[in-house]
């Protein structure tokens, strides 16, 4: 989407539209935290003022950004090899266009496309998605109405070929054995993200390929 | 035009490193362009191309696309080449103040998140950002593109606000240009939602599948869209030496120190002309080009935009 040393990545599930920009590894801006034997991995979530139903003048450092912006960090880190990329920055830049609910799981699904798209080395793929459990049923990838029904939400990151659990939240309450058909639900639904995920890639790579060598 | 300007620099590059493998001399091109910028760049304007194989008086690839949002009462997406706005306006009631009580306002904020830029820090907005958004806020209102007066709703109790939020998802230049031009495509595609009043004196807006079965009076049932008079359309230009380069983008701006903007409305009225210093002194001469530019370029957009709200209504209407 845009040029040379930037790579981004637009990702879209329903109505929930999340730009991802990644910039890196590049040299690092705040020298007193240069790390010698790792990469500095940094993440910023800001949402739009039109993304919500109500246009909200949000400020940037408000509590639920900088909470996002250090689940998404933190989820991203564990997959990057940053002691492949010691005294160096990575800057992970997240922009919510529209929101429909799952905007956190959109924006890791999003970053993950953009890191690759930068060539940055990765463990694996990571994908996210929620799920809930409202009237008996447990929901695959709620939206804002659904989320807005005071039943759980849980969030589910997973590293896809490892199927190691990166993330999970969950809030409200839920017994045991539901909760875990809930999570099981969320992880079936990041697999099948991973999936087209992997597709996009592909048909990524071919193009430059194509591009290249032709 | 591409081949030429691509064989110039290859060219060169290959007559000083012996003629080396394609990869190579692209890579000697590449190092030439980042440590010899002006070179480079005047090395192109001898030959009358600009770094990206345009013509001078040539604009970049515009495209329109209105309603990205679905969120937002009206919105547009616009690209210049690689520079990306997307503006969304979203509607509020109001109380209007005393002295103005039959108007409505426009807020207008124009973002540049560290996503359009690997020079914006964050926590450091962009020196550019506000500058552009007063310039279009000026322009909006001095162009008299909308009447305030028809934001009103209920003369001194209620009026309509409408926040004007641009994102810049990717700076290449011609920022100004791009929003004012997302500016206009979304206050087009503005739809106004239906308000009533509801039994405490209170102004509710109504969502579209009510709009039969609501009992209360509806205010603005015929008022839907927003009249725009005098669309204003900009150009800006980069003045290097005794060139004039239209449409510059952010690799020009950084080589360039100076601009000039002109913007004009639809019957050809000059609304603003906007050079902030810089090297190059302009003589009038320079800025009548620049305005006949401008000329050309605006009804170019004001097509480029026809097109794209005829499109929609083929969407709505299908």
């Amino acid at each position: 989407m845009q040029r040379s040393s930037v790579s981004s990545a637009l990702f879209e599930m329903g109505n929930t539209r999340v730009i991802v920009a990644v910039y890196g590894p590049r040299e690092v801006q705040n020298k007193s935290q240069q790390n010698n034997n790792q990469a500095l991995v940094r993440c910023e979530y800001s949402m739009a003022n039109f993304s919500t139903g109500d246009r909200t003048r949000r400020q940037k450092g408000d509590r639920r950004s900088t909470e996002i912006s250090l689940v998404i960090r933190q989820t991203m880190e564990a997959s990057i090899l940053t002691h492949l990329m010691p005294r160096s920055q990575i800057d992970i830049f997240v922009q919510v266009l529209q929101a429909d609910g799952g905007t956190r799981s959109a924006c890791i699904n999003a970053a993950t496309l953009a890191l690759a798209d930068a060539g940055i080395p990765m463990r694996d793929i990571v994908t996210s998605c929620t799920a809930g459990y409202l009237c008996s049923t447990p929901l695959l990838d709620l939206n804002y109405v659904e989320d807005s029904a005071g039943g759980p939400d849980v969030t589910v990151g997973i590293l896809s070929k490892m199927d190691k659990v990166t993330l999970l939240q969950m809030d409200a309450k839920l017994p045991m054995d539901i909760f875990e058909n809930v999570m099981q639900l969320a992880i079936e639904g990041c697999k099948a993200i991973a999936n087209y995920i992997r597709e996009v890639l592909l048909e990524n790579t071919k193009q430059l390929e194509s591009r290249r060598g032709g | 035009m591409a081949t030429s300007a691509r064989g110039g620099g290859e060219g060169e590059a290959a007559a000083g490193g012996g003629g080396g493998g394609g990869a190579a001399a692209e890579m000697e091109v590449e190092a030439y362009r980042r440590l010899f910028p002006v070179a480079y760049f005047e090395r192109h304007l001898r030959e009358s191309v600009r770094l990206d194989a345009r013509p001078l008086a040539s604009p970049r690839d515009t495209s329109v696309a209105l309603g990205l949002v679905g969120s937002a009462d009206g919105s547009a997406l616009v690209k210049f080449g690689d520079t990306t706005m997307v503006a969304a306006i979203k509607l509020e009631v109001m109380t209007p103040p005393a002295e103005s009580s039959d108007e409505g306002s426009v807020a207008v904020e124009f973002y540049m998140p560290p996503i359009c830029s690997p020079t914006v820090r964050p926590g450091r907005s962009a020196e550019v950002a506000p500058v552009i958004s007063k310039q279009l806020s000026d322009v909006i209102m001095s162009s008299g593109m909308i009447n305030l007066k028809d934001l009103c709703l209920i003369n001194g109790k209620a009026s309509w606000i409408a926040y004007l939020d641009i994102y810049c998802l990717n700076a290449d230049g011609s920022l100004f240009d791009a929003a004012l031009v997302s500016t206009v495509a979304a206050f087009t595609h503005l739809e106004i939602p239906l308000v009533s009043v509801s039994d405490d004196g209170r102004v509710v807006t109504v969502p579209g599948e009510l709009e039969g079965k609501t009992k209360l009076p509806l205010v603005n049932k015929d008022k839907r869209k927003l009249m725009l008079n005098n669309v204003p359309f900009s150009l800006t230009c980069g003045l290097h030496k005794e060139h004039i380069l239209v449409d510059p983008t952010a690799e020009e701006e950084s080589i360039i120190e100076t601009f000039v903007t002109v913007v004009l409305d639809t019957l050809g009225r000059v609304v603003s002309v906007y050079k902030p210093g810089g090297s190059v002194l302009a003589y009038t001469s320079i800025l009548k080009e620049c305005i006949t530019l401008a000329k050309r370029r605006a009804q170019q957009l004001r097509n480029i935009l026809n097109e794209s709200v005829s499109a929609m209504e083929v969407d709505k209407s299908s």
